[in-house]
């Protein structure tokens, strides 16, 4: 109701249009039309071949390719199938560990560039350059910082006198490294947000806290973390689903190995759908993460937008 | 501000930024310094700090992988996406700003498409445009697999639904009293938007355009599984020199270079806008 404006009317002759078009809404559906055309078609009608894909049997290296109608057989499988869950588990894991260290060496570094004495803007500036780099190209580069044999990382090592690591020969480094990565690319991401929000602090609390002799302990925990949790949900929700559906460092980096120990769900669908061209069963379980994805971000991401809207506008 | 001289926190706190400064750029610097060393500089161990630079590589990476084929297609591709994306998100996010379409519901479905793990919808479109492709209209249109078309029509999806909302922040940020007064003025609704909200609006659709093409640049997964070789984009040329006898290190670097440094550039254009961009609008830099 806020958002919509009318100037006050002018007077005028009465228009013999039918109520529909004489409301006032008409203008602003005609301006969302070309959109919403757009996202209807090309995002739901895949959506609905994915169905129909799903309820059929579908093997692109048969001669037929798509076969008979099965209708939840692929569904039923999605949920037995130990490959599947393994991938859940892997991206689980790589969300939880990876998004936790994002946000707690992102938020303390927010922390200390909020208070920097020199260089504030070009340190500021610098903690860009990860975000702006292509994922595959960075995991590629990465590859090389990794290698076990010419790698700057395991010379790195050797000269504080640990390693060699093989990080691809097994599966915890091979996790490690991709972990790494993606703190690599994203703490910045959390960083420069938790800056912004910090900057946009209000004073007077802080200034009355002072006034009142807290301890710095004591406003971080009592002023600074609740203020700035509206901020941190909203990282969380947006970083989650990025790594929920991460693909493009194990594209580059692992393929998804040693084994499947670095198979996040993104990868083995593909692997499933493109390399062993069963896409009923691939669109089968990317539907229930579809699902998944849909109603966390449901739950989570639309206070967060609501919220951090209603607080900018107010300004 | 009132001048005061620097406690020792302020020291411990320098030396600690910059240290994480240098662990977070030494990856960036180790790849410049690879894509300028020889062959015999790159494969040895320990790692070679001092070397005689050379430009091999970018020789390499143009000659050997048509780079400056894959750098055209991205650009077409990005261009062709934006120039679709922008004109229909800036109608409409202006829509969802001021006419309140919807009431949010359609706002936030939009986001959700976004959300969608793009593993879901390319599994249906490589049914899809493989199917198209052998048809006269997709083969016209470059609507098949490997084709740019596809590209456009992907990005396009990708990037619209982050431009309706990343301009709504901008569209809210216009004062509601100038449009009402130039209602007042008389102008019809259609021409506060082309000469009243559109002009105020421009930074923020300049902010959204460069946004889009940094993306579209940079996207690979669509691009990996659409692709191989005639609508390769240029993430993936990058992967060009991992080949089955083995990795070319040198050129890669020079390759990843090629791609990383202009977006990097990009990003340091949009710096006042960048923590805005990154939250689709939510949170104001």
């Amino acid at each position: 109701m806020a958002t919509s404006t009318h100037a006050p009317e002018l007077p005028r002759k009465p228009r013999r249009l039918p109520r529909l078009l004489a409301d006032h809404d008409w203008f602003g559906s005609i301006l969302v039309a070309p959109a919403m055309l757009v996202i209807v078609f090309f995002a739901l009608f895949p959506l609905g071949y994915a169905i129909y894909l799903a309820g059929h049997y579908v093997d692109l290296t048969s001669i037929n390719q798509i076969g008979d109608y099965v209708g939840l057989t692929s569904f039923r499988e999605a949920l037995t199938n130990d490959a599947f869950s393994s991938a859940i588990r892997t991206t689980l894991a790589i969300l939880v560990i990876a998004l936790t260290t994002e946000v707690l060496l992102g938020v303390g570094l927010a922390m200390l560039l909020n208070r920097l004495k020199w260089f504030k803007g070009i340190c500021r500036a610098l903690f860009l350059l990860p975000l702006a780099c292509a994922p595959e190209a960075a995991a590629l580069i990465w590859r090389y910082l990794y290698d076990s044999d010419f790698g700057v990382y395991n010379a790195l090592l050797g000269m504080i006198g640990l390693g060699p690591i093989n990080w691809f020969g097994s599966s915890l480094p091979a996790l490690a490294s991709i972990i790494i990565f993606d703190v690599w690319q994203w703490t910045p991401f959390v960083t420069l947000i938790t800056l912004a929000a910090l900057q946009a602090l209000p004073r007077e609390p802080f200034e009355a806290a002072e006034l009142d002799g807290a301890s710095r302990f004591t406003v971080f925990r009592r002023l600074t973390l609740p203020l700035l949790t509206p901020v941190l949900a909203l990282i969380l929700v947006l970083r989650g689903m990025d790594l929920a559906r991460l693909y493009d460092p194990i594209s580059a980096m692992t393929k998804g190995g040693p084994g499947s120990a670095t198979e996040t769900v993104s990868y083995y669908l593909y692997r499933v759908g493109l390399e062993d061209f069963r896409l009923d069963q691939a669109s089968a379980m990317a539907l229930l993460v579809l699902f998944v994805i849909v109603v966390v971000s449901g739950l989570g991401l639309r206070p967060l937008m609501r919220a951090q809207g209603a607080r900018a506008r107010r300004g | 501000m009132r001048a005061r001289a620097f406690t020792p926190w302020d020291i411990v706190r320098q030396v600690l930024v910059m240290a994480i400064l240098v662990a977070f750029m030494f990856p960036l610097f180790w790849m410049l310094m690879t894509s300028f060393k020889s062959y015999g500089d790159i494969l040895v161990s320990p790692p070679r700090w001092v070397f005689e630079p050379t430009l091999n590589n970018y020789v390499d990476a143009f000659q050997k992988a048509d780079f400056a084929h894959y750098i055209l297609n991205t650009l077409t591709v990005a261009a062709l996406s934006t120039a679709i994306v922008i004109p229909t998100s800036a109608l409409a996010s202006y829509g969802f700003a001021r006419y309140n379409v919807g009431g949010g519901n359609l706002m936030f479905f939009i986001l959700t498409t976004r959300m969608m793990p793009p593993i879901a919808v390319v599994l249906p479109f490589f049914m899809i445009f493989k199917t198209l492709g052998a048809t006269d209209i997709g083969s016209t249109l470059g609507l098949g697999l490997d084709q740019l078309g596809t590209l456009v029509v992907c990005y396009t999806i990708f990037n619209l639904p982050f431009a309706i909302w990343l301009m709504h922040s901008f569209f809210q940020d216009i004062p509601t009293e100038i449009e009402d007064s130039a209602r007042l003025d008389g102008y019809s609704r259609w021409q506060v938007l082309r000469k009243v909200v559109l002009p105020l609006a421009a930074p923020g659709i300049a902010v959204t355009t460069i946004f889009c093409i940094l993306f579209s640049w940079n996207e690979f997964f669509f691009a990996s599984i659409l692709t191989r070789s005639n609508a390769k984009t240029i993430t993936m040329g990058v992967g060009d020199f991992w080949t089955q006898q083995g990795v070319l290190w040198g050129p890669l670097s020079a390759a990843a270079v090629v791609c990383v440094v202009p977006m990097i550039v990009m990003a340091l254009i949009l710096q006042r806008y960048i923590v805005r961009g990154l939250t689709f609008g939510a949170v104001r830099g």
